[in-house]
């Protein structure tokens, strides 16, 4: 899906200055055009973005940017309201919100899915983000007694990752 | 068709074969028996036997897509098998899946079970399968796998198990103790025929240790209680990583609590038991994200002590208070250490007037149920206390279960099929190690209902029916569990991997079950609306002001004070109030004064002593205190 965008900016790129001279022929390098190059990763599903992510260094720096992952959590849903941002900020970001928790949950009611759960989906993937930073939060501040999720750092979302018995 | 597609696989071993298989010619009133229908296909079976067979084709299925890929050696040419006589073919098979028969003679002699029938069986097909036997060119499998083949031997030895541990239990109520421990030794050696890795076995193993227990420890209860709230807390918490029943209770409890408290700014939250504080980091964040932006939240947590001095109920306000302060939430926390509920009183909550008091009891108010010898039973004075508070919703979970029957037996059967229930949904669960953990935190429940007795028996669980009757009588009203709720419960349960559990409604109250036996039901409450002072008609009421003095250096039992009090009608009486024991007040214990002194509010109450005596109020009495007036009810 990648390739098809690339070589689509290629052919528009081509396009553009069929009507010059054809023998100089400026060739168009996305990663000249950044602004284009994230309203298409804005666009991609989490996979691609994977994909893309190990594309260049350019690629994985906008990769990582957390409001591409904003925008795949809240893609099926309504827009949220804006303190929405600052705690899953606060939570640790929409990347590992996205695929802690709402990649695995989204996988999982999929099967199940009905149309008014979407914006459902994603509180509950925050509730259930929220119960694993507090989790988190145990390993590195306590003396070390109290600790029972230390010995598995998110423990609390694991049920998310074991295969679906189908 | 299974008998197609084995004669497919297996085409090839039947080739050649056949002169070291030397097959009886079958007896001329046997032929004439023959199935002409399979006959045609080239099968030879028995009319008679082939209900038999086909049974028997069925376990051998089961039992080749349960083994560990070994069978691949039945494939070989090197077996030697007439497939054609289909019956023996399939008995042979199947004795090298399933462990022999080891004392055939003891299940003869037993008439509860049909284990008779299963010898017939045997018996009969026994002539054909030593020939087979003398060709097999393979090993023989080990038998000491740990497959998990329910073969018709084990199933019998699971229903004679659970018979038997019945009659133990009657016995057990009997007072028949000498047979009891007959019946123990049986199943004990029963226990290592059956697979005690999972299913019945697992559980009867279980009810095997408490009867046990039962029998030989006595109904003190032993060590079991006395297990370190460490260790409980730490099962606690796999018990909720492995198994979606907490993780119900809490977000159901929360979003009620959250529908409870819109609109309203100040919002304490008491928890009848705090443990690691799980549930209360998704309501903070639901609460942060609320459209009027969050309240100030207060959270008042009852734990047990910590024995070697550290404050863990004051660790875990501290993480909360982190994460409230992350998510933007303004919060306090205050920690309330009691090892008994009953023991809490309500001023040690210190509940401001103004703000709205949400209660959560996440299977608490059962270990109230235990009746003592006193006028009042525990239950009764948490939950007209909890009133008194006039929360604006009281979230109970409890397990549905009925294990509070006085008889023995009836409670022993009940949890027997709860606690197999509760077991077989947690073979779902994958992840170590907190299923062995959740299932050691089960072991411990089952241990406290099955052989402890009195005040040591404190699983003592009750139906959402009396639950209902027990709160609608101490003046509470069912507030209903929206559908927000059950729609959040219904895709939490989506989200565990085991197609069993289900999330049903019962008048406005959630139930969590596992194909449709629920097993813990959450119900929200609210108060119905009264003056404190109306609740007990019998009693005089008396109130009046006083000053608030904090000393923090007479400890509380050396205060010797007399209380000045005015009644409303102004007519002034004053009573003497000495140490504990002494006829007087209640005085708070010592060790919640240390904890309680660590905010500047007071509980104490200034004395004065007034020229004036009167006839000294008799006990026992509450006293309430705020804001400068005081409620003796």
């Amino acid at each position: 899906m990648v390739q098809n965008h690339h070589r689509g900016c290629h052919r528009q790129g081509n396009h553009e200055t069929v009507g010059e001279s054809k023998e100089k022929r400026p060739k168009f390098f996305i990663n000249d055009h950044v602004d284009i190059l994230i309203e298409i990763l804005k666009r991609l599903d989490c996979r691609s973005l994977c994909v893309a992510a190990s594309v260049c260094r350019l690629w994985c720096t906008i990769a990582r940017n957390d409001s591409l992952w904003e925008n795949l959590c809240f893609r099926h849903a309504s827009p949220p309201p804006t303190s929405v941002r600052s705690v899953v900020l606060a939570l640790g970001g929409y990347k590992r919100l996205y695929m802690g928790c709402v990649r695995p949950v989204r996988r999982r009611l999929g099967r199940a899915r009905r149309a008014s759960w979407a914006g459902d989906e994603v509180q509950l993937s925050l509730s259930l983000f929220c119960v694993d930073y507090y989790e988190r939060l145990g390993g590195s501040n306590s003396n070390g007694r109290l600790v029972v999720g230390e010995s598995s750092p998110s423990s609390s979302l694991m049920f998310l990752c074991k295969p679906v018995n189908v | 068709m299974v008998l197609y597609d084995d004669s497919a696989t297996l085409a090839g071993s039947c080739s050649g074969s056949s002169s070291s298989f030397s097959s009886k010619p079958p007896p001329m009133q046997q032929q004439q028996d023959i199935d002409d229908l399979l006959a045609g296909a080239g099968y030879k079976v028995r009319s008679s036997e082939l209900r038999k067979v086909a049974h028997r084709l069925e376990r051998l299925e089961t039992a080749m897509v349960n083994s560990p890929a070994d069978f691949s050696q039945l494939a070989s040419d090197t077996i030697h098998y007439n497939p054609s006589d289909l019956a023996s073919w399939v008995d042979s098979l199947l004795s090298e899946f399933a462990e022999p028969p080891t004392c055939p003679s003891e299940f003869i002699m037993d008439p509860v079970t049909n284990q008779t029938v299963a010898n017939d069986v045997w018996t009969t097909t026994n002539p054909n399968m030593p020939q087979v036997h003398h060709n097999i060119s393979y090993e023989q499998q080990s038998l000491n796998n740990q497959l998990t083949v329910v073969t018709a031997m084990e199933e019998d030895s699971g229903i004679r198990l659970v018979h038997m541990l019945m009659t133990c239990a009657e016995c057990v109520q009997r007072g028949d103790f000498s047979l009891a421990t007959s019946f123990l030794k049986d199943m004990q050696g029963l226990l290592t025929r059956v697979n005690t890795v999972c299913g019945i076995g697992k559980v009867a193993g279980h009810f095997i240790d408490a009867l046990s227990r039962r029998i030989f420890q006595g109904i003190g209860g032993g060590s079991i209680n006395g297990g370190s709230a460490f260790e409980n807390e730490i099962l606690y918490h796999h018990f909720y990583e492995a198994c979606p029943y907490l993780k119900f209770a809490h977000f159901t409890a929360n979003q009620a609590i959250l529908e409870a408290f819109d609109g309203h700014d100040c919002v304490h939250v008491v928890d009848f038991n705090l443990m690691h504080g799980l549930q209360w980091p998704a309501l903070i964040q639901a609460l942060a994200l609320r459209p009027g932006g969050p309240p100030l939240l207060r959270l008042t947590g009852i734990g047990p002590p910590s024995p070697d001095g550290r404050d863990s109920l004051r660790e875990i306000g501290l993480r909360l208070a982190e994460l409230a302060r992350s998510v933007n939430v303004r919060f306090a926390f205050r920690g309330v250490a009691a090892s008994r509920l009953e023991d809490v009183k309500p001023w040690m909550l210190q509940v401001n007037p103004k703000e709205s008091v949400a209660v959560n009891s996440i299977m608490q108010l059962h270990r109230l149920l235990g009746s003592d010898s006193n006028l009042n039973s525990p239950i009764e004075t948490v939950l007209s206390w909890i009133r008194s508070l006039n929360p604006k919703i009281m979230t109970v979970v409890e397990q549905e279960a009925n294990h509070n029957q006085p008889g023995f037996l009836d409670r022993f059967t009940e949890a027997l099929h709860y606690y197999s229930t509760m077991f077989d949904s947690l073979e779902a669960c994958t992840v170590e190690p907190d299923k062995t953990l959740a299932e050691i935190y089960i072991q411990r429940e089952i241990t406290n209902v099955v052989s402890c007795e009195g005040s040591a028996r404190v699983e003592r669980h009750e139906p959402l029916g009396k639950w209902r009757t027990r709160l609608s009588g101490a003046g509470f009203r069912p507030s209903h569990l929206g559908s927000n709720a059950y729609k959040q419960a219904s895709m939490l349960l989506t989200l565990f991997s085991a197609e069993g559990y289900s999330v049903e409604e019962n008048e406005g109250c959630l139930t969590l079950g596992w194909h449709s036996r629920p097993l813990i039901a959450a119900s929200a409450w609210q108060a119905v609306s009264h003056a404190p002072a109306a609740l007990d008609t019998h009693r005089p009421v008396v109130s009046g002001a006083c000053d608030r003095n904090f000393s923090s250096t007479h400890p509380p039992t050396a205060l010797a004070s007399l209380l000045f009090l005015k009644r409303n009608d102004e007519e002034e009486i004053c009573f003497e109030s000495g140490e504990k024991g002494t006829p007087g007040l209640d005085w708070p214990y010592p060790n919640k004064e240390r904890e309680m002194g660590k905010n500047a509010a007071s509980q104490h109450v200034h004395v004065s002593i007034s020229p004036h005596l009167s006839t000294p109020l008799a006990l026992p009495y509450n006293i309430f205190i705020r804001d400068g007036h005081f409620i003796l009810t």
